[in-house]
């Protein structure tokens, strides 16, 4: 059976909007105390690696 | 050959795309160093950890390395370069901000300028580090991704002096020194003008010089040698083809169409042969090792070699004429080579302009080199092109 490549920059975007809220998640129930400073380098990183999964996949 | 192969690549300090994770910086700087890439990987990961650094040394040294044989996509130009640039740098920043929250940081008066000055200095080399001549429509990003970088270094060195409290002193001194430019500009401005205006007015007869020559140059390999060819054929139809063939290829080159700039040297190489041979009945042997694209200058080398040729064949008494053409690490050389009687050099008259302005001439006009080594036993013209 011929199996699907998955589509790099959907999947590496849903895995990080599942990431963040997870950690929105954690913070609503008081597990991780999200501040300003925390939340900015996550959000910086999420937006790097679609933005990396959108340029790979654009050059295969 | 080998030996000289070996020692270039030893020497250049190149990505290594095929043995690649991410940009092949550590696996181009392991086979450099000789040492297995994983050391190379390791050492970058503890850099990063002790305070981000070397995810900054790894992302300029992924922009400012060439890339090493194997990589399908042209460098920084290929589609989804952007993104992956952009994500690149977001992903190091945030790895900054976390080690800064987390405390593991030396001090933002020196890491912030740092990495304003490695983006800005980085996009600065790769600019100045293009060598071609960008399309018209290109030049408005090169210019901006300039302009970037040095904005990016401007805020790097602002950045550092307000943390360190002397942004006041700084703009004192910037003010200063603003003032005395100014004030000498005024007095200096007629003799500057002068000045630029006499280096255009240079600039402008030394091109004009360079194009009287090249003209001269044409005109002497093509409707003076057809002319003296003329004058030595017995059958009409002989002198009616020549004048044909001339006639065509002077149109073409006063209407700028020429197919000369397509194509491979080797093959070029080989058409010049025939013609020569063609003309001047003489066997032309032609072997080349090795091949580029044509362009202005291999062009100007295929002109300089048929110009040789052609010379071989006048005046090489009737012997065959050998081309050896050698191509490696990108340079070229050119041997042609007659077994005729030879001749001194330094004994042709100076309104003879064969070898002076069609070959050696027209050579250096080309950043490369000729030279004519005759005796008794033949006469041999090395072209050289870089």
């Amino acid at each position: 059976m011929r199996v699907r490549r998955p589509d790099l920059p959907s999947l590496v975007g849903g895995l990080v909007i599942a990431g963040l809220g997870t950690v929105l998640l954690l913070d609503q129930s008081d597990a991780i105390d999200l501040r300003f400073g925390t939340f900015a380098p996550i959000a910086l990183a999420a937006m790097g690696a679609i933005l990396v999964a959108v340029g790979l996949s654009r050059r295969a | 050959m080998g030996e000289a192969m070996a020692t270039t690549s030893a020497s250049a300090l190149r990505r290594d795309p095929t043995r690649r994770i991410l940009g092949g910086v550590c696996a181009g700087i392991a086979e450099r160093v000789d040492v297995d890439p994983l050391v190379i990987r390791v050492a970058f990961i503890a850099a990063a950890m002790a305070g981000g650094l070397g995810f900054v040394v790894y992302a300029v040294a992924w922009i400012l390395m060439p890339a090493g044989a194997g990589e399908a996509a042209p460098r920084g130009g290929g589609p989804g370069s952007v993104e992956v640039a952009l994500g690149v740098a977001l992903l190091a920043l945030s790895l900054l901000l976390a080690f800064r929250s987390l405390g593991i940081w030396f001090s933002d008066a020196i890491v912030w300028p740092l990495v304003l000055v490695a983006a800005g200095g980085a996009l600065l080399w790769r600019q100045s580090t293009r060598q071609e001549r960008a399309p018209r429509k290109e030049r408005a990003a090169t210019v901006s991704r300039t302009g970037l970088g040095v904005a990016l270094v401007i805020a790097a060195g602002l950045v550092f002096l307000q943390a360190t409290s002397s942004l006041t002193a700084a703009r004192d001194v910037v003010l200063a020194v603003l003032v005395v430019v100014i004030v000498l500009g005024v007095i200096f401005a007629p003799w500057i003008l002068r000045l630029v205006r006499s280096l255009s007015a240079e600039r402008a007869e030394r091109i004009r010089s360079q194009e009287r020559a090249e003209m001269a140059a044409h005109l002497h390999d093509s409707v003076l040698q057809t002319l003296a060819l003329v004058q030595r054929a017995d059958d009409p139809k002989q002198v009616s083809a020549l004048a044909r063939r001339q006639e065509r290829e002077l149109r073409a080159w006063l209407s700028g169409r020429t197919d000369k700039a397509e194509g491979r040297l080797a093959s070029a190489l080989e058409d010049a042969a025939a013609e020569v041979e063609e003309a001047h009945r003489v066997e032309v042997d032609v072997v080349a090792v090795g091949d580029r694209e044509l362009d202005e200058r291999s062009d100007a080398l295929v002109a300089a070699a048929r110009e040789a040729m052609v010379n071989a064949a006048k005046f090489g008494g009737g012997s065959a004429v050998s081309v050896y053409a050698e191509t490696q690490d990108g340079k070229t050389h050119v041997f042609v080579r007659d077994r005729g009687p030879g001749f001194d050099p330094a004994g042709v008259p100076e309104d003879r302009r064969g070898i002076r302005e069609s070959i050696v001439g027209r050579m250096e006009r080309h950043d490369g080199r000729a030279s004519v080594t005759s005796s008794s036993d033949g006469t041999e013209v090395e072209l050289m092109l870089g």
